[in-house]
């Protein structure tokens, strides 16, 4: 009887412990937003998505990352006119990745590298990040 | 113009006791026509607008069938009622390398037909083409032809301006004529071109000044809070959108405000309540008495105001001194209102030495759930104010717009005027023309891409 109650709890157990993460998984949705031109438009269009997708999810259900290369790394200058905005969007668990090869490429043009918001986290290649997350399950878009 | 100047020191001091400075990305008209955007702005950001407007005088004419300038519609001057491509303008405006946009320019032109390019004949004309450097830290640089720090009614956009007309005050006082370099002899007598068709009642060869100068200024804006103060320093050549100088003396423009924000709206529409007050002093030279010399006449103009904007209410008053060149009208080449002043700068008719001083207050609601605006202004101006001479403008003018969209709206204006020179009979001296100044109606359509 022991035996049968344990069997049965064990199974319970495991199949609890099986179902939990996919429950999680479906639960929190992962977003890769992509930006690699410099208008101003983009911008606040990029903006305006993180913190709508945001708004839908909630932002605890909701893992966004902003990867940020080519022209589209405007966006994280340090004086950026939306530089509140990115302040705001980044307390609420957005993050801002900077590719280092955009940056290093600037600084040839500029004769030094631009000055970057200091939520913006450098990472080597903007597109590699980018490839990265989708091999981790985020969905990308490129508003 | 003393308690001008005791303002200006005093919003000065202010400022300077303030010490902890972020420098402002949101717009005022300083930030909004000499800067671009931080990290957003595009190398070329094409745009411009158009007024088309079609207006009617209603005044009479004098006792011997004549008109004189204020009956009639600018800048032709030639009939009482007309259709008219009044403001066409179209420009460039942004940062030529957008990796540093420290660096901004603005440049537009200007092609509709107006006192800017009727005057001397051009059909196209610069009225802006600028350069600002954004590199020290509450000290940016603008230098070029462009807007100086001022009035609001000439600071503002025009493309936003809620009336299809100027004040009479600001039309006058402020929106510069220019003298013509050599002396004409005399007041020409009035040739009144509805009655000879050869005749133009404009003696002036160059256009306005279109409240632009040639020069550098020093500006920015710093927000504390809610709380914004901008400061604006200019010297410019004082020859209105002439690019050279006509004399050996620079103007100066001084310009404060300080706002308190809303936290609503942007760009023209930013909601606030601001107080500004403002100074620019220069001289030109003229032949003022026909002796073959150049003298040079003090040109000294100051004002101050408060602007409020919370939708679904706006209201504006300002007020605004003059001293020295006084303008008397286009047909009043020598300054002058009357023959005997012709020759006498210090002749109670003639401009070039005496004072004008006016000012408006007005208002408009944004009717909440419609497309519609209703306006109303009062404006008054005292021309050659203390003297004989002095004339009164008064006016009324009742406005409605309606906004098919946000960058396209109607405006129809209605304007009740009562002009009289104040030492003399209905009828009498300068009264003999001015009586009859009667109403003016218009109808605008704008739209700005």
């Amino acid at each position: 009887m022991f035996k049968w109650l344990g069997a049965l709890l064990v199974a319970a157990t495991l199949s609890l412990g099986v179902a939990m993460p996919t429950f999680a998984a479906d639960k929190e949705k992962k977003i890769a937003l992509q930006i690699s031109d410099g208008s101003g438009e983009t911008q606040t269009l990029i903006l305006n998505v993180a913190n709508n997708l945001q708004m839908h999810y909630g932002v605890d259900n909701v893992k966004i990352e902003i990867v940020a290369f080519g022209p589209g790394l405007r966006l994280l200058f340090k004086d950026n006119d939306n530089g509140n905005r990115i302040a705001a969007l980044s307390q609420n668990g957005v993050r801002f990745s900077a590719c280092q090869n955009t940056v290093q490429g600037m600084a040839k043009v500029l004769g030094h590298p631009p000055a970057l918001n200091k939520q913006a986290i450098p990472v080597s290649a903007g597109i590699a990040r980018i490839v990265e997350l989708t091999e981790q399950g985020y969905t990308l878009v490129r508003p | 113009m003393n308690y001008i100047k005791r303002s200006i020191i005093a919003m000065a001091c202010a400022g300077a006791m303030i010490t902890t400075v972020n420098t402002a990305q949101a717009a005022n008209w300083l930030m909004l026509q000499g800067t671009e955007p931080s990290g957003t702005a595009a190398r070329a950001n094409v745009w411009g607008f158009v007024q088309l407007d079609y207006q009617a005088d209603t005044s009479e004419p004098n006792s011997t069938g004549g008109y004189i300038p204020p009956k009639l519609l600018g800048p032709d001057l030639n009939t009482q009622h007309a259709f008219n491509v009044s403001r066409a303008r179209i420009g460039v405006r942004g940062a030529a390398l957008p990796l540093d946009d420290k660096v901004n320019y603005f440049i537009l032109l200007e092609g509709g037909n107006n006192g800017i390019t009727s005057i001397d004949g051009s059909s196209v004309k610069f009225t802006d083409a600028s350069i600002t450097l954004n590199h020290i830290p509450g000290a940016r640089v603008r230098g070029g032809l462009f807007k100086y720090p001022g009035a609001e009614e000439g600071l503002q956009a025009i493309h936003v301006f809620d009336y299809i007309n100027f004040t009479e005050v600001s039309n006058q006082l402020l929106l510069e004529r220019f003298p013509n370099r050599v002396h004409p002899g005399t007041n020409p007598a009035p040739c009144d071109p509805t009655v000879t068709p050869a005749c133009n009642l404009n003696r002036f060869d160059s256009p306005v000044g279109a409240f632009r100068d040639v020069g550098v200024q020093l500006f920015d804006a710093f927000k504390f809070g809610n709380l914004e103060l901008s400061y604006s320093a200019m010297a410019g050549n004082g020859n209105g959108l002439n690019f050279s100088d006509n004399n050996d003396k620079l103007d100066t423009y001084l310009y404060l405000s300080t706002e308190w924000l809303f936290g609503s709206g942007d760009g023209p529409f930013r909601e606030g309540l601001k107080f500004f007050v403002w100074t620019q002093n220069g001289e030109r030279l003229f032949d003022g008495n026909n002796d073959g010399t150049y003298e040079s006449y003090d040109r000294d103009r100051a004002g101050l105001g408060i602007k409020f904007l919370k939708k679904p209410w706006r209201f504006t008053a300002e007020y605004m001194k003059g001293e020295g060149m006084i303008w008397n009208g286009p047909d009043k080449a020598t300054w002058a209102l009357v023959p005997a002043g012709d020759l006498n700068p210090a002749h109670a008719s003639n401009g070039l030495l005496a004072e004008g001083t006016g000012w408006y207050a007005e208002g408009g609601i944004y009717i909440p759930g419609t497309n519609f605006q209703v306006d109303l202004r009062y404006d008054y101006y005292a021309r050659l104010d203390g003297s004989q001479y002095q004339l009164d403008w008064k006016a009324w003018t009742l406005g409605l717009q309606y906004h098919f969209n946000r960058k396209a709206r109607v405006t129809f204006n209605y304007a009740m005027r009562d002009v009289n020179a104040t030492s003399f009979a209905a009828g009498a001296g300068p009264n003999a023309n001015l009586d009859g100044i009667e109403d003016r109606y218009g109808i605008q359509l704008t739209t700005i891409f």
